[in-house]
C-alpha cells in the first residue's frame, strides 16, 4: 500500500529527472467486492475541526504546518476551557449550560486532503465561502427568523424534532458536526448503503437505478449511483422540503428541494476515503460550489443513536414556552 | 384411448408438473449461492402473517382498542372513526405450541398492556421495534450481505441493525434494537440478539419481554422466494421456558422490492406534542 503523499513525492522526483512518471502504477489499488466494484466498506468518520467555510482572517485554502499547529492547539484549549462544570447546586432559574466537552466529538485535527492541510472544506469558490444569491440570503434569513418561534413543533429544527441528525450530517452533502460523525458503508450487488450514525439513517443508494416518482421526496433525497473507475458517484435530488434548512453550531446551509448534490467517494488507502461533493442549486447560489472532506477509518462499531424515543427536549422547549406565556 | 382423452391426460400431467414446480420441494431446496458460498439473502423481504396484531391465534375483531358496549365490546372512542380500516383480521398464530408460556405476573402485565394498547404500544409512538418484532411488522426490510458484512435495513421507523460476524462480546449497554451476532449453520443463518432493554413489545396484543431477553433467529431458504423464519425467545424474568415462533418470509420482486422510507417521527408529533402547541387544535 502506498500513501498519496509518497506517490506525489516519487512523481516529483521523476519529473525532476526528466523521466515520464508512471502515475497509474503508483496509485493505491482499492480492494474489490466479489462482483467487481471497489470496496468502500467499513466504519468511517468525517470529524474534523476544519469548518465548511474558511476560518476568519485566513485567505488561503492550504495552511502552513505552523499555522495548522496554532489552530489545532487553540481549538484544544477552547474545548478544555468549556469543560468546566459548575460546582455545587445552581440557584433556581440560573442557566445550567449545555454540553460539556465530554459529549462533543468534533475531532481534534484539521482536514488533510492529498497532503494539504485545509482551512475550509469548501474548495470552490476559491475564497471558501458559500456563494449565496440574494434569494439564498433571503431564504436563510427567513428560516433563521422563524426559529424564534416555539409555537408549534414544526417550527423547530429537524435535529430538535429527531427527524434527522442536525447540520446535514446525513446530507447529502454529509457534513461533520459537533458529534456522532460516523458512517458505516455496506455494499451488495446493485446497492451501496451508508448508515448515518445520527439518526440511524440508512441511505440506500441504487446503482444505475431509476428515479422515484416525483411525488415521493424522501428525507436525505433520492440517491442514484454509478461507478466511474475507482470512484462511486452519487447524484441526489428530490429532497423533502422540510430538509431545506440544515443547521448546526458550526454552519448552516440551505438547499432547495430540487437542488442536485453530486458526491464522489474514492478510496485512497486502507484507512481513507476522499469524499468530494458539489452542490448545484441555481435558485439559492450564484454558482456551483464544491467541497472535499477526508473520511478516515474509525476503529470500533457504531452504537445505536435513538433520538426520538428519548426526546424529552422538544417537550421541554414547548412546555417552557407555554409556561412563559 | 381417444385423441381427446390423450389430450386431457397430457394436460393433467402438465398441470401436475406445473404445480410441483411452483410449490418447490422445500426439503431438498438448494438456495442459489451468494457471498462466500452462502445462500444469497440479498433482497427485500416481508412477512405476510398477522403476527404483528397478535402472535397467538386470534379471531377477527372490530378494533385493537375496545370498550364495553351494551351488547358486546365495541371500538374505543379514539378509533371509532377508522371503521373497517381499524379492524383486526384473524390470524392463525405463529407460536409453536399455540400459547406463549408466561409466568403468572408477566401474563397479568400482558393483559394490562392489551387493555392500555393506545397509550402503551411503542409502535403507536413510532419507537424502534426491537427484535424479533422488526421482522414481522407490516413493512418490508432489506438485507445487504457479502463476505464481510451483513446488514438489515427496516422500512418501519428507519430501524437498522448491523449483524456482527465476529462476536464483539457483551453489548456495552442495552438499546432498542439490541446487539446481533450472526453465524451460519449449513444453509441457515443464525442470529443471536441480546442487549435489548425492556421498552419494546412483541406485537400489538401487548406481548412483552424484559431486558434479559435472548432471541435466537434462524433464517432458512425454502424456495427461491421464501425463507422459513424461526425465533426462539428466552427470558427468565417473563417466560417459564424458551418458546419459538415460526412463519414464512417472502422475497419481494419488481417495484414492490424498492424499500421505501417510513420515517414516522413527524407523523406522531400531533399525538405527542399537539397539546403543547400555542393554539392546540380542537
Amino acid at each position: 500500500m502506498k500513501r498519496p503523499g509518497s506517490s506525489t513525492l516519487a512523481i516529483a522526483l521523476l519529473l525532476g529527472l526528466g523521466v515520464a512518471a508512471p502515475v497509474r502504477a503508483e496509485q493505491w489499488q482499492s480492494p474489490q467486492m466479489s462482483w467487481g466494484v471497489p470496496d468502500l466498506q467499513g466504519t468511517w468518520t468525517n470529524a474534523t475541526i476544519t469548518g465548511l467555510v474558511r476560518f476568519d482572517e485566513i485567505e488561503d485554502l492550504v495552511l502552513t504546518p505552523e499555522a495548522a499547529s496554532q489552530l489545532e492547539e487553540g481549538t484544544a484549549d477552547f474545548f478544555e476551557s468549556i469543560d468546566e462544570v459548575p460546582e455545587g447546586e445552581l440557584a433556581a432559574g440560573e442557566n445550567v449550560g449545555g454540553y460539556n466537552t465530554f459529549w462533543m466529538d468534533p475531532g481534534r485535527r484539521l482536514a488533510r486532503v492529498r497532503g494539504e492541510i485545509r482551512s475550509s472544506l469548501i474548495v470552490e469558490p476559491e475564497d471558501g465561502t458559500l456563494p449565496y444569491s440574494w434569494r439564498g440570503y433571503y431564504r436563510i434569513a427567513k428560516r433563521l427568523w422563524g426559529l424564534r418561534s416555539f409555537d408549534n413543533p414544526e417550527t423547530r429544527l429537524l435535529g430538535e424534532r429527531c427527524i434527522l441528525g442536525f447540520g446535514s450530517t446525513g446530507g447529502p452533502p454529509m457534513l461533520p458536526v459537533l458529534y456522532n460523525n460516523h458512517y458505516q458503508i455496506v455494499q451488495s450487488p446493485g446497492f451501496v448503503m451508508i448508515l448515518v450514525e445520527m439518526n440511524h439513517d440508512a441511505r440506500i443508494i441504487r446503482i444505475e437505478g431509476e428515479r422515484l416518482p416525483g411525488v415521493i421526496r424522501p428525507w436525505l433525497g433520492d440517491s442514484i449511483g454509478h461507478w466511474e473507475g475507482e470512484t462511486l458517484v452519487v447524484e441526489t435530488t428530490q429532497f423533502n422540503p422540510g430538509q431545506n434548512f440544515r443547521a448546526s453550531l458550526r454552519h448552516f446551509i440551505y438547499l432547495s428541494s430540487d437542488a442536485m448534490v453530486t458526491e464522489r467517494f474514492t478510496r485512497l488507502s486502507e484507512r481513507e476515503i476522499l469524499y468530494e461533493f458539489s452542490v448545484d442549486d441555481p435558485t439559492t447560489y450564484n454558482q456551483v460550489w464544491r467541497a472535499e472532506i477526508p473520511m478516515l477509518a474509525a476503529d470500533g462499531q457504531i452504537y445505536e443513536y435513538a433520538c426520538h424515543e428519548g426526546n424529552y427536549s422538544l417537550t421541554g422547549m414547548l412546555s417552557a414556552e407555554r409556561d412563559e406565556e | 384411448m381417444t385423441r381427446l382423452s390423450r389430450s386431457i391426460g397430457a394436460c393433467l400431467v402438465c398441470a401436475l408438473f406445473s404445480t410441483l414446480s411452483v410449490a418447490e420441494d422445500t426439503s431438498t431446496f438448494v438456495a442459489p449461492r451468494g457471498p462466500g458460498g452462502k445462500p444469497d439473502l440479498n433482497g427485500t423481504w416481508r412477512a405476510m402473517s398477522r403476527a404483528n396484531f397478535d402472535l397467538e391465534a386470534h379471531a377477527a375483531k372490530s378494533a385493537m382498542a375496545l370498550r364495553e358496549g351494551p351488547i358486546e365490546p365495541v371500538p374505543a372512542k379514539e378509533v371509532v372513526a377508522l371503521g373497517t380500516v381499524g379492524a383486526v383480521p384473524a390470524g392463525m398464530g405463529v407460536v409453536v405450541g399455540d400459547k406463549i408460556p408466561y409466568q403468572p405476573k408477566a401474563l397479568s402485565k400482558k393483559r394490562e398492556n392489551q387493555k392500555n394498547w393506545l397509550a402503551l404500544d411503542p409502535e403507536i409512538k413510532c419507537y424502534q421495534p426491537g427484535i424479533p418484532r422488526a421482522t414481522y411488522m407490516p413493512y418490508p426490510f432489506q438485507i445487504l450481505h457479502n463476505e464481510d458484512a451483513l446488514f438489515f435495513a427496516y422500512e418501519y421507523a428507519g430501524a437498522v441493525r448491523n449483524i456482527h460476524l465476529v462476536d464483539p462480546g457483551p453489548a456495552p449497554i442495552d438499546s432498542w434494537m439490541g446487539q446481533s451476532v450472526g453465524t451460519w449453520e449449513g444453509d441457515t443463518l443464525i442470529i443471536v440478539t441480546t442487549g435489548q432493554h425492556d421498552q419494546t413489545w412483541l406485537d400489538r396484543a401487548g406481548n412483552h419481554h424484559s431486558e434479559a431477553l435472548r432471541v435466537v433467529e434462524r433464517f432458512t431458504p425454502t424456495s427461491s422466494h421464501t425463507m422459513r423464519y424461526e425465533a426462539t425467545l428466552e427470558d427468565e424474568n417473563i417466560f417459564t421456558r424458551a418458546w419459538t415462533m415460526r412463519m414464512t418470509l417472502y422475497r419481494l420482486v419488481g417495484a414492490d422490492a424498492h424499500l421505501q422510507q417510513f420515517n414516522c417521527v413527524p407523523f406522531v408529533e400531533e399525538l405527542l406534542y399537539g397539546h403543547l402547541r400555542k393554539n392546540p387544535l380542537e
